[in-house]
């Protein structure tokens, strides 16, 4: 038996996710001690707590990649720009909870360790090529969910989401637990590097491994068909729940795919025409059932799916392409976050006095009532559609060009035809939001304030200087001084 | 002169920047200053603002030209002057580029020196208008696009000025737009302008194409081919005369967007209907910058035009028909300003005369001495306007000479000017400029016929025209003045009535027959039309009242202008040739100089000596405000010989017919196939919809098993399992 040495560990590649757990504890701990009525002191540790592990992040973004913890932890750009995702995803969504939960008379101050620590979970699972560890942080990142789902314990709705979140949950788990035993089976590793180097007789397991995984991670991602829980979950849970989650779960599953798709190219013959066919499913499902949706919760829950196609396109585009360059499915995410995120927080507007509306005819009248979410709708609405200048129409943009790179024209078709068909939906958002006439339920529009308000300028302004600064965002995540794509706006 | 301020070029930006500034502090501040510093002084800070920008330019651009000249004698000019890099791609480069030449500097001084001028002027015109900021932030923009069209060094920035003046004139004819009839007469004149537009985008277009694509062949090698100083090198003007056919269709087009700005026949009918808009503005876009564009584009684009004779003579024989209507339908107006567009019309027409018969540059000698005289005579009649209660019609007037003397002095010299009295005023070197050349036209445009030895080509008989649309210039402009300061005071017999006075009745009545084919209902019109209490209305007790300094002496330096003296050195020293041409050719033809004169002495005193002898004793009988007494001609010439009529009825006919059957193609078919595209998503949608209706757990835990197994079928079928 070998010596087992302790593993060297570098603390700064592990410091944003313990900072962020750490907080989550101080949260708890500030949660039990707080004076009753007010969480605006576990806001502000949460949100100290983020800022310090964003500014640890961003300190990272120079640093050479290294892997640390005996190869358990990778300090990458993928993982740290994901990480920096999430920290932003949970601090935007902290921001607008506040006011949110307290109309929606949800008065638990347990949502701010829950979703720190389920962040955590995201962290570890996006900045990891250890099976075990994308397990540990999947199931951290999902248990933290499946609570916050049941939030407002007095609707059955949301209960009821939890519950359908937590079984289907399960059983995905599940599927990743096998595909994970059945890597180690093919590779006698639990490491993504064994992937490459796994014997010849081992490729069955390894592409049943694979087929597992997919199952476990299309789970995650929504995509088709593992995608039927979204729009029951989206609906039901609390909405600064389902911002977090629609963001902060789709961002590190998309680590985690990028991650686990890019160490499975030996076996992809067998895999990539399937998640060819889950893209194609996925956007055309996602784009066409929000047609027909009465509420908006809904109607984004499917939007989420056709988005996590639309990631699928990027990420089967650049391994097909083999340069290896994930540069427009993780630009898409940071831009899909932010409008989704806004959104919602648009949405959590309508609740007060205990109840939300969240049908379209609810939102009716919104641009009197709350000029400013109305407002900053239109952006994150025309960013979803992808209408230049703002961030969605580049990010769309590179995915196309990355689908075209990779010889996927197909997908690209799709891809442009169901973006057609989605600015059906979110022009009726829009619409709803703008109409005059107010149907039988006015607008129960809070006051957009404090940390709402923060929030929604933060993401609304982010649909901009994403698209503005996408040069320098491209750069950052493919690490080279010259973009392979350049977005040309400012015209030297 | 000598240079006085020796600005280096690379300033000239500042001829352009400023007024541009001008017209943004005024958006955005001008309401904040009438607050701050009270109406009287928040307004006279913008005047004088506005009107100072101007001027400032104008002494920049003056020192400009005077570095100019010095440079000439040393057979130097300015390089081109890169303010920054503009659209830059690998086969073209289009920076953001100046020119300083005698061409351009000349019109930037009208532009600044005649603009300032109405400026100042306007100031004290517009002084009861509520909305005194806004007026001046269009009239600094203007100012701006007008420049950035003469000086811009390439085609791309003259689109630029040219779309900016068309937008300004229609921001500033609509001026009053609460009144239907002016936001009629604004649409009018952007919709004509479309259509000359259209001619000229599509001729900038296809000289992009010819050059663009031939540039190796033409022997072009800079990047920067849309810029005139690489276009208009000899070598590659030698190469573009191998494609006459091309070069004819371009000129032509470009030909087209001069007509439409600058209102040749038949694109001539919103001028007219322009005039609703401010005095100012009229006098300002509508008669001494913006409609002189058309000659500054032939100017420019001189070579271009030189190579084709087909084009020469279409644009000498379209100025000639343009001159010669516009001065027959004079003789139908009773409005004082439509009199004065219908002149600015046939103005514009000798113009083009000029160009079609190779004198480009006595084209811009007319541009310039018609600026003078033009602005003067309408901001006289503006200040006519003002001493009448905003009452336009001539039948009105009468006897005005005692009662605003100075105003009708300096029209009168205006008037003089405009008919070409021989040796002492304007007009008349600058006439005598284009139709001495035109009649003896020989080389420039194609031949008719011969007459004995006399060669009649299309320019000469466009000059003969000429000569005859003078004679009707003298006659019109004779009753003009007749009608409004001679006779009987004739506003004394109208009963003070109690009639709602709408604002309409200032602005030009918009012709009955195009009522329809604008954007509104009868009733819209209606709605639009506001009354406005405050005005009193033109009546027996209305005492005229002459205008206030402000207003008189501007227009004394344009009356300055306006006499021959300096016109009269710059005609016999061939200035005008020698500075826009940099070279003088004699010329020599069949007519000669002494013929020409004893003609214009012929046609001057023939027009004014007809025009005394019917309008000595005032407003004729079968000229009064019963139409059925008038003769049948000067009735159809009110209506423009039905020219106006049949454009805008058979376009707007022609348009409606043919929006009819797009709007079925587009409701019937288009609309079909989207309503079908949606109906199907919306299909699919309930059809995926399906499985999810219910709700069920453990329906999706199937779905997911399903998919799962499906997927493991597959790779084990892959995998030859099944094999």
């Amino acid at each position: 038996m070998e010596q087992w040495t302790m593993p060297s560990i570098d603390w700064t590649t592990l410091m944003p996710t313990i900072i962020v757990i750490l907080t989550g504890c101080a949260a708890l701990i500030v949660e039990m001690l707080r004076p009753k009525q007010n969480n605006n002191l576990i806001v502000g540790v949460s949100l100290v707590g983020l800022g310090g592990a964003a500014y640890c992040l961003l300190s990272h973004l120079g640093l050479p990649e290294i892997s640390t913890l005996n190869g358990l932890v990778e300090r990458d750009r993928l993982g740290s720009i994901i990480q920096l995702v999430l920290v932003g995803v949970t601090a935007l969504t902290i921001l607008f909870s506040e006011p949110y939960l307290r109309n929606k008379r949800i008065a638990f101050g347990e949502f701010y360790p829950l979703a720190l620590w389920s962040a955590a979970g995201g962290m570890v699972m996006a900045s990891s090529e250890n099976l075990l560890m994308i397990f540990i942080g999947l199931e951290l990142l999902s248990i933290g969910l499946y609570c916050m789902a049941g939030l407002s314990r007095e609707e059955t709705k949301s209960e009821e989401s939890a519950l359908k979140y937590f079984l289907l949950g399960a059983f995905a788990s599940a599927f990743l637990l096998y595909g994970i035993a059945m890597f180690f089976g093919a590779t006698g590793s639990i490491s993504l590097s064994a992937a490459a180097g796994a014997p010849e007789g081992a490729q069955g397991l390894l592409t049943l491994s694979s087929m597992m995984l997919i199952v476990g991670l299309g789970f995650k991602l929504a995509l088709v068909p593992f995608h039927q829980w979204t729009p029951d979950v989206y609906q039901g849970a609390p909405t600064n729940v389902t911002a977090f989650m629609a963001a902060a779960s789709k961002a590190a599953a998309a680590a985690a795919a990028i991650r686990i798709f890019s160490a499975f190219v030996p076996v992809q013959d067998f895999w990539m025409p399937i998640l060819y066919w889950m893209a194609i499913l996925s956007m055309a499902v996602g784009s066409f059932s929000a047609l027909v949706q009465k509420d908006v919760k809904r109607v984004l829950g499917y939007s989420s799916i056709a988005n996590a196609g639309y990631i699928l396109v990027a990420i089967l585009g650049a391994i097909k392409s083999g340069d290896g360059n994930f540069a427009a499915a993780i630009y898409y995410l940071v831009v899909y976050s932010a409008a989704t995120v806004g959104a919602f927080a648009v949405i959590s507007v309508t609740a007060k006095a205990g109840t939300e509306g969240t049908r379209f005819e609810d939102l009716h009248g919104m641009w009197k009532k709350a000029p400013l979410a109305a407002g900053t709708l239109v952006f994150f609405m025309a960013s979803m559609i992808g209408i230049p200048p703002l961030a969605g129409f580049f990010g769309k943009l590179l995915i196309f060009q990355t689908a075209v790179n990779g010889g996927y024209v197909d997908l690209a078709i799709v891809l442009a035809a169901t973006s057609v068909a989605s600015a059906f939906y979110y022009l009726r958002i829009m619409h709803a939001a703008f109409a005059a006439d107010e149907t039988a339920i006015p607008t129960q529009a809070a006051p957009v304030r404090g940390g709402l308000k923060a929030s929604l300028i933060i993401c609304a302004a982010s649909t901009l200087i994403l698209a503005f600064g996408a040069n320098k965002i491209i750069t950052a995540i493919e690490g080279e001084p010259e973009p392979a794509v350049t977005v040309a706006l400012t015209g030297e | 002169m000598k240079p006085f301020l020796n600005l280096p070029s690379s300033w000239s930006f500042l001829i352009i920047f400023m007024p541009l500034f001008g017209s943004i502090i005024w958006a955005l501040f001008g309401k904040s200053l009438m607050k701050l510093g009270g109406d009287r002084d928040g307004k006279r800070v913008v005047a004088w603002g506005a009107t100072g920008l101007v001027l400032a330019g104008f002494v920049v651009a003056l020192d400009f030209a005077l570095q100019l000249n010095v440079m000439r004698q040393a057979k130097e000019s300015f390089d081109p002057i890169t303010i920054f890099q503009w659209i830059s791609l690998q086969s073209v480069n289009i920076p953001f580029e100046l020119r300083l030449d005698s061409l351009s500097l000349t019109m930037t001084l009208v532009v600044t020196g005649i603009g300032g001028m109405i400026h100042w002027y306007a100031a004290g015109y517009m002084w009861e208008e509520r909305e005194y900021a806004r007026f001046f932030t269009y009239l600094n923009l203007f100012i701006a696009f007008m420049l950035l069209l003469v000086l811009g060094n390439n085609l791309a920035m003259l689109f630029i000025g040219w779309e900016g003046v068309g937008v300004c004139s229609y921001l500033l004819i609509g001026f009053w737009y609460k009144d239907h009839a002016n936001a009629k007469a604004a649409n009018k004149a952007f919709i004509a302008n479309r259509v000359g537009d259209f001619g000229l985008t599509l001729g900038l277009f296809y000289l992009v194409y010819l050059i663009g694509g031939q540039a190796a062949s033409l022997g072009i090698e800079s990047t920067r081919w849309l810029s005139y100083d690489v276009i208009f090198q000899a070598n590659v003007l030698e190469a573009l005369s191998h494609f006459p056919k091309e070069i004819m269709i371009v000129s032509l087009l470009l030909f087209v967007g001069a007509m439409g700005k600058s209102a040749q026949f038949p694109l001539y009918v919103w001028l007219p209907d322009a005039m609703a808009g401010p005095t100012p503005v009229s006098a300002l876009i509508h008669a001494a910058t913006m409609v002189t564009s058309g000659v500054v584009l032939l100017n420019r684009m001189a070579p271009i035009f030189l190579m084709s004779p087909v084009t020469m003579s279409v644009v000498a024989g379209v100025g000639a028909i343009t001159a010669l209507l516009g001065a027959l339908i004079a003789f139908g107006q009773t409005d004082i300003k439509k009199v004065l567009a219908y002149s600015t019309v046939s103005q514009l027409g000798y113009m083009f005369i000029a160009c079609g018969v190779g004198v480009f540059s006595a084209g811009i000698f007319h541009v310039v001495t018609h600026a003078f005289f033009k602005a003067l005579l309408f901001l006289t009649a503006g200040s006519v306007i003002y001493a009448m209660a905003h009452n336009q019609d001539m039948r009105n007037y009468g006897g005005l000479f005692k009662k605003i003397p100075i105003t009708a002095i300096l029209m009168t010299i205006g008037f003089l000017a405009l008919i070409g009295t021989p040796f002492a005023f304007a007009g008349f070197w600058s006439k005598e400029a284009i139709l001495g050349p035109a009649v003896n036209d020989v080389s420039y445009t194609l031949l008719l016929t011969n007459i004995g030895d006399y060669k009649l080509t299309v320019g000469a008989l466009a000059g003969w025209i000429g000569f005859l649309a003078a004679f009707c210039t003298a006659f019109y402009m004779t009753r003009q003045m007749f009608l409004t300061f001679m006779g009987k005071p004739r506003w004394t017999s109208i009963e003070p009535a109690h009639h709602a006075h709408h604002h309409a009745a200032e602005a030009l009545p918009v012709p009955a027959h195009d009522e329809h084919a604008f954007f509104m209902s009868d009733a819209e019109v209606e709605a639009f039309t506001v009354p406005e209490p405050e005005h009193h209305d033109l009546d027996s007790t209305h005492e005229p009242k002459e205008v206030p300094a402000s207003m008189w002496l501007p227009l004394s330096i344009l009356a300055l202008f306006s006499t021959g003296p300096i016109w009269m050195v710059a005609y016999n020293s061939h200035f005008v040739d020698k500075w826009l041409t940099g070279s003088y050719e004699e010329h020599h033809g069949a007519i000669g100089h002494n013929a020409l004169i004893t003609i214009s002495f012929l046609v001057f005193g023939g027009g004014l000596l007809a025009g005394y002898l019917v309008y000595k004793k005032g407003l004729p009988e079968k000229e009064g405000w019963d139409l059925s007494k008038w003769n049948p001609v000067r009735r159809s010439a009110m209506n423009q010989f039905s020219i106006d009529a049949v454009a805008t009825d058979g376009t707007s006919t022609l348009g409606n017919h043919l929006g009819k059957v797009l709007a079925w193609i587009d409701v019937n078919i288009v609309d079909g196939l989207v309503n079908l595209v949606g109906v199907i998503a919306k299909a699919i949608g309930s059809l995926l919809k399906m499985p999810q209706n219910k709700g069920m757990v453990r329906h999706y835990a199937i779905l997911m098993h399903l998919g799962a197994a499906a997927m493991i079928v597959l790779a084990a079928w892959k995998l030859g399992v099944f094999n």
